[in-house]
């Protein structure tokens, strides 16, 4: 690790406003970043994507900032706590059902309940930003659903963030689902202002328990100069259920990580995941898919289009261990290259030590069909729009397999728009 | 850790060295007195040996890679014994009598004829038999050509411009570990030179070199086919070979220039280890060609021999319209490991490439296979199309895919698909109900599924290889 | 030739068979019918020695050879022959590569020398004629994206390259059109002899029109609840199974 952003990293790490229950975990994490070696592009999980930007800057805590405008906001009728620059606030949250809970506000038993899970879902070991994140625990939120509890809205967690300088944010999320509880959970990232320089470093942990059912969805939509590390960890019980959705544009610096372990049988994986960089963004997804067990199904799906001197980096791992037969797993990767200098790597790889298995993947990386295009264009479709029009339409499956209506609507538009500014362009796709 | 190599740990290292230009066998270790040695036994040139040092003390500053699915003792480079002259006639067994029952028997199973079981096994016989005229008929047509076949230490005598000009040029002596440890003291190899516009008369084989056995080590290839000329190589036999050295580090260059074609088939059978990972030679190769304009490489493989297997035969197409093709079938059995795959990496405009890869894991194997499609920035309208199959026998084995596709021209399609299943209950039953034994219908199954690639090699060579297979899955069903 | 007595059988622990007796001689056709569900093609299954298929209790004697004592090859050997009900694909393995080790197995077993490669070629081909299969069926793979019926026609195929002498025919005519259905039937009549048995598993009385049995079994829940000739078939297509089942309860 450079002397510089280490000496960052434990500046933030000393930080002295926590509950004083959280300092084994912070140990913790804190203990196993500084044993770990810091990527370099010889790392195989840092191979395309570059840790510079991170490491050049000099990070300070982020500050509190008071914030009014909540236009960006998806319309959703849900229980809703927003964060500005990695601090609560309150004005613009709801009222909020006892199951969710901020880890400062947690009472005894949901105190002791965040501490057996903390740390216990992300490995720390392989995910380094995850363990950054444990060492700098302030604050988090704790979604618990007992057996057969099910809200009657979804959950909305908002991370906005505007700043003018390197400041750094941390948040965290435990979601405990026992059995046959159900929930859906919307984590949204964004800033306000185009030139938000921050660096938000986000872990998310799921335990979903036997026959539970957890929905979830991940939108990064951030400015293009901030830099965003973290993922979605998760472990499935017997018959659980995960369906998760991802959308991200790029930025200087933006990885996410998915890491999700099948560890009872009948346990069931869909994740569909969208990324849209442009300009000279970067964006890399990992995502680990382990089968611990027999009997568990994975269907995997991202596509990617990638525009002007952008790069995409998608790496998609699948693990069978040797006990888990009968496994159904697919994994698809599509890229779509919609100019001259824009670039992907894609690394689809499957482990397998189990023979009674079906496993497949696939990847593709193409441009826009020339036959599609002229047959818009002969239909009197301006081929500016028609190259919107396919566009959208390469990731319009996983758009419309968003089951949260008001998100899939939300989406649609802003989708559209980052395909083509202009609103004549869009028209289309907005009103369809 | 295998006993050859424990047994060459043992000894002392002799430190304070003096190169012993009589000598036969050199004792362990590397050093440059061990280049100089190896260099003037063959009696090179200066620049060849020049070139040597060079890439030894390259050696000198790298890293073994550690990055592949494979696991082995670590090797001591220090141990193992770089240059050892041909057995004498004296040395060698008398007759099959005194080789190893269990390669005579799989000889048999292979439907080797007897004489060349004898060649195979290094059995002291009087050359006077067949084959010798065979060769030799052989090497009249080829001289009527005008097709330089032979062995790369005599080419660095007869044609040093020709090989000045290309050794190095695919495979650069730093490329890797073990392509710079190779550099700096392969042992011999053969060299081909195929004028421009010469289609070769006829497969060129290493099995008609049979002076040349002997020189598995650190062999070294260079092929060049010149402006619009064509050639298929066979490399290897579907025979067991046994080795005394267990590490292996061979480099195959091929040059194809425009308009030219190179097919470069492989059948590797070295000897796996026993069924229990004892044994076995480690093959750490590095094979590249590079496509000039309209140029075509052409890689076929059956590999289904070493302990562990490291190799990724590879097609840079530097030309525009250039073509390369890589077809494999990888089968590990018992616990043997495998990472295997290939490169294709696309500079010239509408360069095609296709990779069809079978891997088959029985056992307690490993098999990976590892790929790399590049879509350079200037590789407009390139293409590329891969499918990497994977077939399981028995649940205590791996099959593992790492494919990297990285593309950097919107215009360039790469396309990736694999799959990975067992031999099923349902066909291992409709072979059983149509009368097959499960060893026979497993056999069956398992060489269907690698059609597309046998249907690469040449005819002869394709039936040995579906044999090969059989003989290689014994034991792998209950 | 085929002596089942009071045989039981399950799948995955569950019984299917039970105490199923039977006798076909030479030369004789049997047909089995039933309502979905009955063990018709369990039994075809066990017959062949299906693993997963696993019989508890009873004997079968096959030529008086113990036939649950052999395993799957060798009853194929000793010519039991299934035509599957759901012939599976093996992409890669030729049709052609399959029959010759097929054939090879079978009369090696019987101490005959293997046929060479043209003998085989043309039986093949002739086989091929009589169900109308196109020759280049003999280089495509086992079953490899035949339709239905070409899948059917090439069991039916096989069964004649192989001359068995007891042949199960698993619901062949299942999901067959009549010109298809015809086909195989001209096929399995052309087989019949006087060493040679049959035993015709099918769920409609429609097969029975052009391959006409000796004896109609009727089959529910396991065992063989009625026996006739040919004109129970023709009960069973206007009355339904119901009645039967009421009878036996």
């Amino acid at each position: 690790m450079s002397g510089e952003f280490q000496q960052a990293a434990l500046t933030l790490a000393g930080a002295q406003h926590f509950p004083a229950w959280l300092t084994d975990a912070r140990a913790q994490g804190a203990a196993v970043w500084q044993g770990l070696a810091w990527p370099t592009r010889k790392t195989e999980a840092w191979r395309y994507t570059s840790l510079l930007p991170l490491e050049n800057a000099q990070w300070q805590p982020a500050q509190a900032r008071q914030l009014t405008d909540l236009s960006e906001l998806v319309e959703l009728d849900a229980y809703r706590l927003v964060f500005v620059n990695g601090h609560f606030a309150a004005h613009l949250s709801t009222e909020c059902p006892a199951a969710l809970v901020r880890f400062s506000e947690a009472d005894s038993a949901q105190q002791a309940l965040i501490r057996e899970h903390l740390n216990q879902v992300a490995d720390q070991q392989q995910h380094l930003f995850a363990a950054l994140n444990s060492s700098w625990l302030q604050e988090g939120v704790l979604l618990h659903l007992g057996a057969n509890q099910r809200l009657d809205k979804p959950v909305y967690l908002v991370q906005v963030s505007d700043q003018a300088d390197a400041q750094a944010m941390n948040a965290r999320v435990l979601v405990v689902l026992e059995s046959g509880a159900e929930a859906e959970l919307l984590e949204h990232f964004y800033s306000t202002e185009a030139d938000d320089k921050g660096w938000m470093n986000a872990t998310t942990e799921c335990v979903v328990g036997a026959n539970a059912s957890l929905r979830h969805y991940r939108i990064n939509l951030e400015s293009e100069q901030s830099l965003h590390t973290g993922g979605v960890h998760v472990r499935l019980a017997q018959d659980a259920r995960f369906n998760g959705f991802t959308l991200a544009n790029g930025s200087r610096l933006k990885r996410l990580d998915y890491h999700i372990k099948h560890l009872g049988s009948g346990s069931d994986l869909q994740l569909n995941g969208i990324y849209l960089p442009r300009n000279q963004q970067r964006v890399d997804y990992h995502t680990q898919v382990e089968h611990c067990v027999p009997h568990c199904t994975t269907t995997e799906v991202f596509r990617g289009v990638i525009a002007d001197s952008a790069r995409a980096v998608f790496n998609g791992r699948i693990h069978i261990h040797p006990d888990a037969q009968k496994t159904l797993a697919e994994m698809s990767n599509r890229n779509l290259l919609t100019s001259d200098q824009a670039q992907v790597n894609t690394k689809p790889e499957l482990e397998i030590y189990a023979d009674d298995v079906r496993c497949a993947h696939g990847a593709t990386v193409s441009q826009l069909n020339d036959e599609a295009l002229f047959y818009l264009t002969s239909r009197g479709i301006s081929e500016a729009e028609a190259r919107v029009m396919l566009s959208f339409g390469f990731v319009n499956e996983l758009v419309e397999g968003v089951a949260l209506e008001p998100l899939q609507q939300w989406l649609r538009p802003r989708i559209a728009q980052m395909f083509g500014q202009n609103d004549q362009l869009t028209r289309h796709i907005i009103h369809d | 850790m295998s006993e050859q190599v424990e047994q060459l740990i043992k000894k002392e290292y002799a430190a304070g060295f003096h190169t012993d230009i009589e000598s036969e066998t050199l004792p362990p270790g590397l050093n440059e007195d061990v280049v100089r040695f190896i260099s003037a036994k063959k009696n090179e040139p200066e620049w060849m040996l020049e070139w040597r040092l060079k890439a030894y003390r390259a050696w000198l500053t790298m890293k073994e890679p550690d990055w592949a699915h494979v696991h082995y003792p670590e090797i001591d480079f220090q141990a193992v014994s770089y240059y050892s002259a041909p057995k004498s006639l004296a040395d060698r067994p008398k007759s099959l009598d005194e080789v190893d029952p269990d390669l005579i028997e799989t000889y048999n199973k292979l439907g080797i004829p007897l004489h060349e079981q004898e060649m195979l096994a290094g059995v002291a016989v009087d050359a006077v038999f067949d084959s010798v005229s065979v060769v030799t008929t052989f090497r009249g047509k080829l001289e009527e050509a005008g097709v330089i076949f032979c062995p790369i230490s005599e080419a660095v005598h007869k044609y040093p411009e020709l090989v000045k000009k290309y050794i190095g040029t695919v495979v650069p002596q730093r490329d890797n570990y073990y392509a710079a440890l190779n550099s700096a003291v392969f042992s011999d190899g053969s060299f081909v030179y195929i004028p421009k516009g010469v289609r070769c008369p006829m497969e060129l084989s290493t099995y008609f070199r049979i002076n040349q056995m002997n020189t598995g080590q650190f062999e070294r290839t260079l092929i060049i086919a010149d402006e619009g000329s064509h050639v298929s190589y066979l490399e290897g036999c579907t025979a067991p070979q046994r080795d005394e050295n267990q590490l292996h580090a061979a480099v195959v260059e091929l040059i194809a220039l425009d308009n030219a074609e190179i097919k470069y088939s492989t059948v590797q059978n070295w000897y796996p280890g026993d069924e229990n990972g004892k044994g076995g030679i480690y093959n750490f190769v590095t094979k590249r060609g590079i496509c000039h304009t309209r140029a075509k490489i052409s890689w076929t493989q059956v590999e289904t021999g070493s302990a562990v297997t490291w190799k990724y035969p590879s097609c840079i197409l530097k030309g525009d319209h250039s073509i390369g093709e890589f077809y494999s079938v990888a089968l590990t059995n018992n616990c043997q490991q495998a990472d295997t795959g290939t490169k294709m990496i696309h500079l010239g405009k509408h360069t095609k490439s296709t990779i069809i890869s079978k891997g088959i894991s029985a056992g307690r194997s490993q098999n990976a296979y590892r790929g790399l499609v590049r879509m350079g920035p200037s590789a407009a309208g390139a293409r590329n199309y891969t499918q990497c199959d994977s077939l399981l026998i028995g649940d205590r084995c791996g099959a593992h895919t790492f494919p990297y596709i990285e593309s950097a021209h919107p215009s360039a399609i790469v396309e990736h698909e694999a799959t990975t299943s067992k031999v099923s209950d349902d066909q291992m039953f409709l072979c059983q109900q149509r009368g097959l034994d499960a060893e026979k219908a497993v056999s069956m199954i398992v060489n269907g599924f690698c059609r597309e690639v046998f249907k690469q090699l040449p005819m002869e060579f394709a039936v040995e290889a579906g044999k090969l297979l059989e003989v290689s899955l014994e034991g792998s069903v209950g | 030739m085929l002596k089942i007595n009071e045989l039981c059988a399950s799948v995955e622990d569950k019984a299917i068979i039970r105490q199923l007796s039977l006798d076909v001689g030479p030369g004789e056709i049997h047909a089995i019918m039933g309502p979905n569900g009955a063990g018709k093609s369990t039994l075809g299954n066990v017959l062949a020695g299906r693993p997963g298929y696993e019989p508890t209790a009873g004997s079968v004697t096959f030529k008086g050879l113990d036939l649950l004592d052999m395993d799957p090859e060798i009853r194929a050997r000793e010519g039991l022959f299934l035509a599957f009900q759901y012939p599976v694909e093996i992409p890669g393995v030729s049709n052609m590569e399959l029959l010759k080790a097929a054939v090879d197995a079978r009369r090696s077993h019987a101490g005959l020398s293997e046929l060479s490669a043209i003998d085989f070629m043309k039986m093949a081909r002739e086989a091929c004629k009589a169900v109308d299969l196109d020759q280049s069926f003999l280089k495509r793979g086992v079953n490899e994206g035949f339709s239905g019926g070409e899948k059917k026609r090439n069991e039916i195929m096989q069964m004649m390259l192989m001359e068995p002498s007891l042949c199960i025919l698993d619901e062949t005519d299942s999901g067959l059109d009549i010109d298809a259905l015809q086909v195989v039937a001209r096929g399995v009549n052309a087989m019949r002899a006087a060493d040679r048995s049959f035993i015709v598993v099918t769920h409609y009385q429609r097969l029975l029109d052009y391959i006409v049995p000796d004896y109609v079994h009727v089959l529910a829940n396991g065992r063989i609840v009625k026996s006739g000739d040919k004109s129970l078939a023709l009960e069973l297509e206007a009355k339904g199974y119901s009645w039967l089942e009421d009878e036996v309860a």
